[in-house]
């Protein structure tokens, strides 16, 4: 079991002395690595990082976002996907290679104001993110109920493997997308749920931070289930994630953490247990930078019914020092390799095993 | 020169489907009935070097408005009467789609509108701000920044700036030798009536009142509706480019008429709390 | 006015402050609902709101810089916020406060992380009383950090001043107007930097030394009030640890 060191942190504060590595959100002065951000900061043998609380969605290849579509040229739409460049979707990708704007009405697919769904194939400092609508369950969004929460949130809401987004999915009978960018989408027949779905989800948003969030929000929709094997609630996360901002050049975040994340994404989206014939797709999410996460999550099935996971705690701290214990505990169980990366591509292979279609 | 422009606001088309359906069965978006106004929180006395200021907060939308009191020459063909001017601004702190700079054709008719109100209704008695007739009166200015915008600013900027001129406290002037001379004493301001505008838009069918900046970018139309203590309207304004019905308009007036007493009585609390 | 009403026999200023005293600050984050960040600073009697938007598209797109992100930085006071009522267009002071402002922030932020974007930094001064542009950069370094923007440090301002013999921290109005000196320094606390640096007055070498040093001091106590601010917002009221060892 790794030694954290782990605490509040603003710009500018130092987290710790010595050779450390800087993962994410964390840079070099002097002898010191110092936060560049509001969080979280955790400093362990791998390395510092800082989760952080705020900030806008930074683009990353392979993330999933839901955007809105607020223009269009002869050859491409624009999107807005919440962050601080607009998107393109090329006409290509929805008509094929052959398109041509003469023979090929655009608005026919998609027009001003439609939602979609789509994943970033690519992103670089000299150019804004592209799009693509082309794999399973991904394209336009029909209807929902709309809601924006800050993207540091949105491992939280995921949870631990969806833990929490199942949670609120069972408890309302209904279906939750979620971008990356902090974008979610929630469909359901009954307008209760619906709505009791949104509470949640915005409890969630607002107490991301904080311990015992999962019993509240059970509490909230009314759930009490003993035999879950969820562990009581984590602020926190040890995760080597991939800075929220891949472009920085202060988390120095190393090309494997990039190509992991990639890798695991991949499996993710390939993996993505669609049981439902619904028509929107559910969520794949990977782990943008923040808190409370252990990793790329999977996508997770939907309302459908859910084989029992096996919760592996990874290494979790949490604020509140009484659930140390059961952490600890937990985690003695687990082989508990510090480098998260390839923990939790040891769990995927395993689940991929177990995996109910 | 004034050109339709494609608005700068794009409202998900999940969100105007939401709020059509919502409208079918009585409720906006945010819950509310369609002639429900959302809170209205008023602070009074904020800015203490100014003469009068106060901070509205309908919903999100959020204005201050501050009263500065001086002497200058009268208007032309006004020359016993007072000088009011006011202005408004939004600021690019309002939201993400405001450009800092000169005021735009909507800045400008927000304006215009909120004087329209406070100097038709003769809300302050100019003649009895003269002090030299045809040299020297009273110069009241009433200056608004609007600091978050989430809709209906005409409505907030309008109740910042009556709240204020309610609760100022005039400087007393006085003549002595040709000169005008402060005396260091306060005295209330001369209120004759209390303005109060309603703003109304019509989505599809539907006319709702107090719209927040999403119903705003989904609206047909807009009917701001302004009336004075005693029931009178005093000022009119249709925005946006789509059309009313004449019964639409004359219900909307009727509304305007009663909501206007509504928030009217809290305006008259106002000094008795300040 | 000689310094004496400025400064009595005991020490005691203009509005009853030791030569060492800083007005009261209040801060408060996340004050204005549509913005990335935004503060509300309360200090003396200035009271000033700033809103962070970004990073953002730059619009127009000429003049997005291709490896760093550009920052825009508007100081403006409000009509009714100085003792004569202003005219709501920019005059010359607020372009070139807007200017110090921009570079008093900008060695604080990592830009190069946000290439071909823009950040936005928007000053509103609802009431000014002496040190608003100290005061702004104290709340804008506060939104910056509420946006959750790449930083290397806080900005921290604070003036010192000189009134006859005395060197005072933290100008007020009437010691801006009626005084000998009136310097304003930004300084980034951790990193131990300055980023603004102004004078207004005249000052011996002596003067301008104990004037600095003094500035500093009070920056670093403003950079207090600006930490405990924002921990006060993210972390409620578990101000303390957070250091745990797992």
């Amino acid at each position: 079991m790794q030694e954290i060191k782990r605490r509040y942190v603003i710009p500018g504060d130092k987290i710790i002395e010595g050779n450390y590595k800087p993962l994410m959100n964390v840079m070099k002065s002097g002898d010191y690595l110092i936060s560049t951000r509001i969080g979280i900061a955790e400093a362990g043998k791998d390395g510092v990082k800082v989760i952080p609380l705020s900030g806008v969605y930074i683009p990353r290849v392979n993330d999933l976002v839901i955007g809105k579509v607020i223009d269009r040229s002869s050859l491409s739409w624009d999107i807005d996907i919440n962050s601080c460049f607009f998107a393109h979707l090329p006409a290509q990708d929805v008509f094929g290679r052959d398109f041509s704007p003469a023979r090929d009405d655009m608005g026919r697919q998609l027009n001003i104001g439609d939602l979609i769904i789509a994943r970033i194939v690519s992103f670089d400092r000299t150019r804004d993110p592209m799009l693509t609508v082309q794999d399973k369950d991904l394209g336009k969004i029909p209807y929902g109920e709309f809601i924006k929460i800050s993207p540091t949130r949105v491992p939280r809401l995921i949870g631990k493997r969806g833990s929490m987004i199942q949670t609120i999915e069972q408890a309302t009978q209904t279906r939750v997308i979620i971008g990356q960018n902090g974008i979610v989408v929630v469909t359901g027949r009954d307008i209760e749920g619906l709505s009791l779905a949104v509470k949640a989800i915005k409890m969630v948003e607002e107490e991301s931070h904080t311990t015992n969030l999962t019993q509240r929000v059970k509490s909230l929709l009314n759930v009490h289930d003993p035999s879950e094997l969820e562990q009581s609630e984590n602020a926190l996360s040890s995760t080597a994630e991939v800075s929220n901002d891949a472009l920085s050049s202060t988390a120095e975040v190393s090309n494997d953490a990039l190509s992991s994340t990639a890798e695991v994404s991949n499996d993710a989206v390939s993996s993505s247990s669609s049981s439902s014939s619904s028509p929107t797709p559910p969520v794949t999410s990977n782990s943008s930078s923040q808190i409370n996460l252990d990793t790329q999550e999977q996508s997770y099935s939907t309302a459908e019914s859910q084989p029992q996971q096996q919760q592996q705690q990874q290494n979790f701290a949490s604020v509140d020092s009484s659930n140390i214990k059961d952490d600890v505990e937990q985690s003695e169980n687990d082989d508990a390799s510090s480098n998260l990366a390839d923990a939790y591509q040891k769990e995927k292979k395993q689940e991929a095993n177990n995996e109910v279609v | 020169m004034s050109s339709s422009k494609r608005s700068t606001i794009i409202v998900e088309q999940l969100r105007k489907q939401q709020m059509l359906e919502a409208l079918l069965r009585g409720k906006r978006l945010d819950g509310r009935n369609f002639d429900s106004y959302r809170d209205l929180e008023i602070e009074i006395g904020i800015i203490d070097k100014a003469s009068g200021s106060a901070r509205v907060k309908l919903g999100n939308t959020e204005v201050i408005a501050g009263i500065k009191v001086e002497t200058g020459e009268p208007f032309e063909g006004l020359e016993n009467k007072g000088a009011l001017i006011m202005s408004a601004e939004v600021l690019p702190t309002a939201s993400s789609h405001v450009e800092p700079g000169p005021p735009d054709e909507e800045a400008i008719e927000l304006s215009r509108v909120v004087d329209r109100g406070v100097r038709e209704s003769k809300m302050l008695d100019l003649d009895k701000l003269s002090l030299i007739p045809g040299k020297i009166v009273y110069t009241i200015f009433v200056d608004c920044s609007i600091i978050n915008s989430d809709g209906n600013l005409l409505d907030a900027t309008s109740f910042a700036v009556v709240a204020a001129l309610l609760t100022c406290k005039l400087p007393i002037f006085v003549v002595q030798d040709d000169k005008v001379v402060n005396t260091g004493d306060f005295m209330p301001p001369p209120i004759t009536t209390i303005p109060i505008s309603v703003t109304a838009v019509k989505i599809g069918d539907s006319v709702l009142l107090d719209p927040t900046m999403e119903e705003e970018a989904c609206m047909d139309a807009r009917l701001t509706i302004t009336t004075q203590s005693d029931g009178d309207f005093v000022a009119l304004q249709k925005g946006y480019a789509g059309p009313f019905a004449i019964s639409q308009i004359l219900q909307s007036a009727e509304i305007a008429r009663n909501k206007g007493e509504e928030i009217r009585s809290r305006m008259k609390g106002l000094n008795k709390t300040g | 006015m000689n310094e004496l009403t400025l400064i009595d026999e005991h020490g005691k200023r203009s509005d009853g402050r030791g030569i060492d005293d800083l007005r009261p600050i209040k801060i408060t984050v996340g004050v204005i609902k549509n913005a990335d960040g935004s503060a509300f600073i309360e200090f003396g009697k200035n009271k000033i709101i700033v809103a962070v938007y970004g990073p953002r598209e730059v619009h127009p797109k000429h003049m997005a810089l291709p490896d760093r992100c550009v920052l825009r930085c508007r100081y403006h006071m409000s009509p009714f916020s100085t003792d004569t009522r202003k005219n709501p267009a920019p005059s010359r002071r607020e372009v070139e406060i807007s200017k110090v402002i921009r570079e008093s922030l900008e060695p604080s932020l990592i830009l190069s992380d946000y290439p071909r974007a823009v950040i936005d930094v928007f000053v509103e001064v609802l009431q000014a009383d002496g040190g608003s542009r100290c005061a702004g950069i104290i709340a804008a370094s506060v939104a910056l950090a509420d946006a959750g923007i790449n930083m290397r440090d806080l900005v921290s301002a604070c003036a010192a001043g000189r009134l006859g013999d005395n060197i005072v921290l933290d100008i007020n109005d009437l010691e801006d107007k009626e005084g000998d000196a009136d310097m304003p320094v930004a300084y980034l606390p951790n990193i131990e930097q300055i980023t603004l640096l102004q004078l207004d007055g005249k000052l011996s070498t002596s003067q301008f030394n104990e004037c600095l040093n003094k500035a500093i001091q009070g920056c670093k106590l403003v950079y207090e009030i600006q930490k405990e601010a924002l921990m006060k917002k993210y972390f409620g009221n578990e101000l303390e640890l957070k250091e745990e060892v797992v």
